[in-house]
């Protein structure tokens, strides 16, 4: 099986051809949605769930810590926002920071309870502390207004310099959140393809042996888990301004395990743009299966159990297969070029 | 919420004019073609739920709907126009309450929406369709807090809520059971805001709360919470307990046996929970706004209906949640045909105030919508299993009904600020 | 004021019920290193299974669905009683068939796979029978109630109990004193070993997942009457199963028995002092035993931290 060892890191500009791709693809969505039978919403949920996915996967993908729990700091993130704009100040950017802060804090404590562990008792750990937060945030009603959600959570205005762009609006809205979406790929695209990533990946083969060849291995686990939840938090601020409100379900086991199907069945596990096909695919799969049958969970769940046994390298991982079976035309140079 | 400037009308005709005329609508979209001068038809979203904890209460909300529209189309439709449903599964989930209500209005077209039992989902849906003005009915969520702090003009609320329950019951419990109580509260909003309504009617007619039991949610074992009750032995326990939790603790309190002593005031019990289990699960007493057997004219007849439309399903007849669908529907109808338009301030003008009579509603006091909080304001009956029956669809036995006068919850009005008509979003469905 | 004693006898009984419901999983746990996380979707399944079996289900009707209604109700429980887990395990050895493809690989797909199976039994679940709430009656002689001290407890509480004593002694029985659970001890610790002896592994995985499968529906159709039957049950079912490994220790027999105690113990006091953190404590439980034992109470090293 491939990994992401697999594909060389480079250093140098984060500009190749998928990012390219990428960047138009979702900065011209709001002009070809409709068309395809899609809706304005729904493309801000992806791009939101895009940017949770790829921070959820440096620490999944890239360090090979299995979290199981992540969902919490999205939730973290929404009640950051939503409680900043509540209580403290109607402010776009003071909201997403505040989403950031608490959503890192939280990481960082959970992190470091958790980052002596290895394997299995890693993900058992983060499906515990993942409980806690949900079962926390549906209790405390008075702060996050229990099962019901934090509501009337305003979209404050987009201000740069003398411009003022109302997000009420969801093309504009959808904007804002693909600029942050992008900003953000292409700071985690610097991260892995820099020394850190392959800090990273070595933990994720042996840890043992990065321990042995002098890294921090505990540091690490933890620096990669605090940055991995401060993305969360980020893409939650953002969740919750399109949803306009905060809800305790996304912090729920179920959906952290949500996010790491996506993840899978993207190919996360073999490709930088693995989370984002997962994402696509799933928000895809929900609308329009779901549309068909009430039962679309059940072929859902069918595609993903075939997909771990056959291929669990995901869809980005059968690209780079049929890739590599191309005749040698392809430059063994451009390879990743092409995943 | 008041910010929303934008109007559904502006960003649909963006978005017609981003797609070149709506030429092309994408593999799935439903094209149809109507013939020339033929009036486009209503479109309904209808977002219950299909799946998790209320997925049958769901579905039978969703019967109710489609037989006040199967109706209404029978008989040629509303204004000359046909009605189309579209139905998205809401998933018990506010979240996904949300992404659905967007994509109902902003893709599927539809005018209004129609679903609801879980308070959640119901705020969730609520939120979207206020911002872009689309008329909304919580069919079923009774949460006194969707008639208070969280209602928006566009909203209307046809279950009575936890505080009407309550008013209906406390009173008479006290003098007839005493005046000892515990409270059974699910640690959650809806539980909150019920046992709040049934303290303050506790200490207003001289009742005593010895206790106040708070239950997570999730609990699936309620058996130290029994022996506990067993310990203080009240006169009456008033549970506030709702979904799954209440289903699991049902059935101890069952094998217990400890269903008639002390006396269980269970808020409100709807149908779809209990339908077709053993009538020693369903003690205590419980508050309802319907049961297919009230001794008054139309209900056989509603009924045969009923039975006539759904040969098939399981719940062989209709109870309080297929009731409210079916009338909530119904009422939305008749308000566009008295609008005599779709605009969608017209016909929430029609609705506000408006009065239905007993003979219509099939029950014993005429109902209204509440102007101030869009909450329709009805009977409210009492009922106990029906000990002894032989038809296994009959189990509830009604005792007694409170008139809507008397049931009123008084303080909604302080708690809920409507919106203006004029930072509502016009147009036309 | 309340008296703890009655409370601490709940609380055992609780625990005992915990014990039960995670017994399958630490089977497969600590036997084949896979964390299972359809496991509460197999209880479910088990316990549905005994209800058609039970109530004739699909035979309704019929002659012989006639004639087996006409069974006292205590000989067709016990025939539910044996066919759901039966189902149960078949469903199971379905699954380990389609989790090899996983072995030797990171213990993260066994994870998924599971996950995903999850799914899809409690969707096929829901479209077999519906999504209504069920009733799993049982039989007239475990039923009711009895007063002890001058409180009520349920009598079928008490055989669930007893039940659960009787499973786990046969559990630990079969591990120790047989020599297929001797084999798969051995193959717990040392796979190659087993092999070399001559062993068919791969028969000897398909069995204990069954096995533990098996277990799972059993405890399903144990609960059913406490809790009631809905198709998304299982998720009630695995979180504990799973806390309680945790805080047991992954692979320790003894370590899971032990926190289920631990774990009922601490739901049952805290439900009677301080009901709103009833469910809250199992999970301040965990935080408190695996912050200061990282392998939980009995745990040893596992390859699954690999």
């Amino acid at each position: 099986m491939i990994t992401l060892s697999d594909i060389p890191a480079r250093g140098g500009t984060p500009f190749t051809l998928p990012m390219a791709l990428f960047v138009v693809v979702l900065a011209t969505a709001p002009f070809w949605l409709q068309w395809v039978g899609l809706y304005q919403y729904l493309g801000v949920e992806i791009a939101i769930w895009i940017l949770f996915a790829m921070g959820f996967n440096l620490l999944f993908g890239y360090t090979g810590l299995h979290s199981f729990g992540h969902g919490a700091y999205l939730g973290i993130g929404a009640y950051g926002f939503g409680l900043f704009q509540q209580g403290v100040a109607v402010s776009l950017w003071g909201g997403l920071l505040a989403a950031i802060v608490a959503a890192t804090v939280a990481g960082a404590i959970v992190g470091a309870f958790l980052s002596h562990r290895r394997g299995i008792y890693y993900a058992l750990l983060t499906i515990g502390f993942g409980q806690v937060f949900w079962f926390t945030a549906m209790k405390l009603h008075w702060l996050t207004g229990g099962e019901d959600g934090l509501l009337n959570i305003p979209r404050p205005d987009l201000v740069i310099g003398p411009w003022r762009v109302n997000l009420n609006d969801n093309a504009a809205f959808y904007w804002f959140v693909a600029a942050i979406t992008v900003v953000a790929v292409v700071l985690m695209w610097r991260v892995v393809n820099a020394p850190v990533g392959r800090i990273l990946q070595a933990i994720r083969q042996n840890e043992t042996r990065a321990r042995f060849v002098g890294y921090d291995v505990w540091r690490w686990k933890w620096l990669a888990f605090t940055v991995s939840a401060a993305f969360a938090g980020l893409a939650g601020g953002l969740f919750a301004m399109a949803q306009q409100s905060a809800y305790p379900d996304v912090m729920s086991l179920h959906q952290s395990g949500i996010i790491v199907m996506m993840v899978l069945v993207g190919g996360g596990l073999v490709s930088f743009w693995g989370p984002v096909l997962g994402v696509i695919l799933y928000f895809i799969a929900r609308d329009v299966l779901g549309g068909l049958t009430e039962a679309w969970l059940l072929w859902y769940g069918l595609i993903f159990v075939v997909m771990v046994m056959v291929r669990p390298e995901g869809v980005a991982g059968l690209i780079h297969t049929l890739a590599r079976r191309a005749p040698p035309a392809v430059a063994p140079a451009a390879k990743p070029e092409t995943v | 919420m008041a910010q929303s400037k934008i109007s559904r009308r502006r960003l649909l005709t963006t978005a017609a004019a981003a797609t070149g005329g709506m030429a092309f609508m994408g593999p799935w979209t439903h094209t149809r073609v109507y013939a020339q001068g033929a009036a486009k038809p209503i479109r309904i979203g209808i977002t219950s739920d299909a799946s998790g904890q209320y997925a049958n209460s769901g579905a039978s909300d969703r019967r109710g709907m489609m037989m006040a529209i199967a109706e209404a189309n029978a008989k040629g439709g509303v204004l000359g126009r046909k009605i189309e449903t579209f139905h998205l599964d809401t998933e018990t989930t506010p979240a996904t309450g949300s992404r659905v209500a967007e994509r109902m209005i902003t893709r599927e077209n539809c005018g209004f929406l129609v679903g609801a039992i879980h308070s959640g989902v119901a705020n969730a849906i609520s939120q979207v369709a206020q911002k872009y003005g689309v008329i909304y009915l919580n069919t079923n969520s009774s949460a006194p807090s969707e008639a208070g702090q969280n209602c928006h003009r566009v909203k209307f609320v046809w279950d009575a809520n936890g505080t009407n329950f309550a008013k209906a019951s406390v009173k008479a419990a006290i003098e007839k059971y005493g005046k000892k109580w515990v409270l059974l509260t699910n640690d959650y909003v809806w539980g909150h805001s019920t046992s709040a309504a049934t303290k303050t009617l506790l200490k207003q007619y001289g009742g005593d709360m010895v206790e106040e039991i708070l239950v997570p949610q999730g609990t699936r074992d309620f058996s130290s919470q029994l022996l506990k009750i067993q310990q203080i032995n009240p006169g009456v326990v008033a549970a506030a307990i709702g979904g799954d939790d209440q289903k699991a603790m049902r059935q101890q309190i069952a094998q217990l046996g400890m269903g008639n002593k002390p006396v269980w005031l269970n808020n409100q019990q709807d149908w779809p929970d209990v339908y077709g289990l053993p009538l020693d699960n369903l003690f205590g007493m419980f508050g309802t706004t319907w049961y297919y057997k009230l001794d008054l004219p139309g209900v056989a007849d509603f009924v045969k209906r009923y039975q006539a439309m759904y040969p098939d399903t399981g719940m062989r007849v209709p109870g309080n949640v297929f009731y409210n669908g079916y009338f909530a529907t119904r009422e939305l109808i008749a308000a566009i045909e008295r609008a005599g338009s779709t605009n969608n301030i017209k016909v929430i003008k029609a609705l506000e105030g408006h009065k239905m009579s007993a003979r219509d509603r099939m029950q014993h006091h005429d109902a209204w919508i509440d102007p101030v909080t869009h909450q329709v304001q009805q009977t409210i009956y009492q009922a106990t299993a029906n000990v002894g029956t032989q038809d296994k669809d009959d189990m509830f036995k009604i005792v007694a009904s409170t008139s809507p006068q008397d049931a009123m919850d008084s303080d909604a009005n302080g708690a809920c600020k409507l919106e203006s008509y004029e930072s509502t979003p016009t147009f036309d469905a | 004021m309340t008296s703890l004693v009655p409370h601490l006898v709940n609380g055992l009984t609780l625990g005992l019920l915990f014990a039960l419901i995670a017994l399958g999983f630490t089977l497969i746990v600590g036997v084949m290193e896979v964390i299972n996380l359809a496991h509460g979707s197999l209880f479910t399944l088990g316990a549905y299974l005994a209800l058609s079996t039970i109530g004739a289900g699909w035979f309704a009707g019929t002659p012989f669905g006639i004639w087996w209604l006409d069974l006292p109700m205590a000989s067709r429980y016990f025939v539910g009683l044996a066919l759901g887990p039966v189902v149960a395990g078949a469903a199971g050895m379905l699954l380990e068939l389609c989790l090899r493809p996983t072995y030797g690989k990171a213990p993260l797909y066994g994870l998924l796979l599971t996950f995903g199976a999850a799914i899809v039994i409690e969707e096929a679940i829901r479209l077999i029978w519906g999504t209504g709430e069920q009733n799993m009656p049982v039989p007239q002689m475990i039923s009711g109630a009895f007063l002890m001290g001058g409180l009520i407890f349920s009598t079928y509480k008490f055989y669930a109990a007893g039940f659960a004593i009787v499973a786990i002694l046969m559990v630990w029985l079969f591990l120790e004193r047989t020599p297929y659970g001797a084999i798969i001890k051995a193959g717990a610790h040392d796979s190659e070993m087993v092999r070399a002896l001559g062993y068919d592994l791969a028969r000897l995985r398909l069995m204990v997942f069954g096995f533990g499968s098996a277990l799972a529906g059993i405890a399903g159709m144990v609960m059913a009457p406490i809790w009631g039957l809905r198709p998304h049950l299982g998720i009630d079912v695995v979180i504990p199963a799973f806390l309680i490994i945790v805080i047991g220790g992954v692979g320790s027999f003894w370590g899971a028995v032990a926190a289920a105690l631990l774990v009922g113990m601490a739901t049952g006091v805290t439900g009677a002092y301080a009901p709103a953190w009833s469910l809250m404590s199992m999970y301040i439980l965990l935080i408190a035993i695996v912050g200061f034992r990282a392998r939980g109470l009995l745990g040893r090293r596992s390859a699954l931290e690999n």
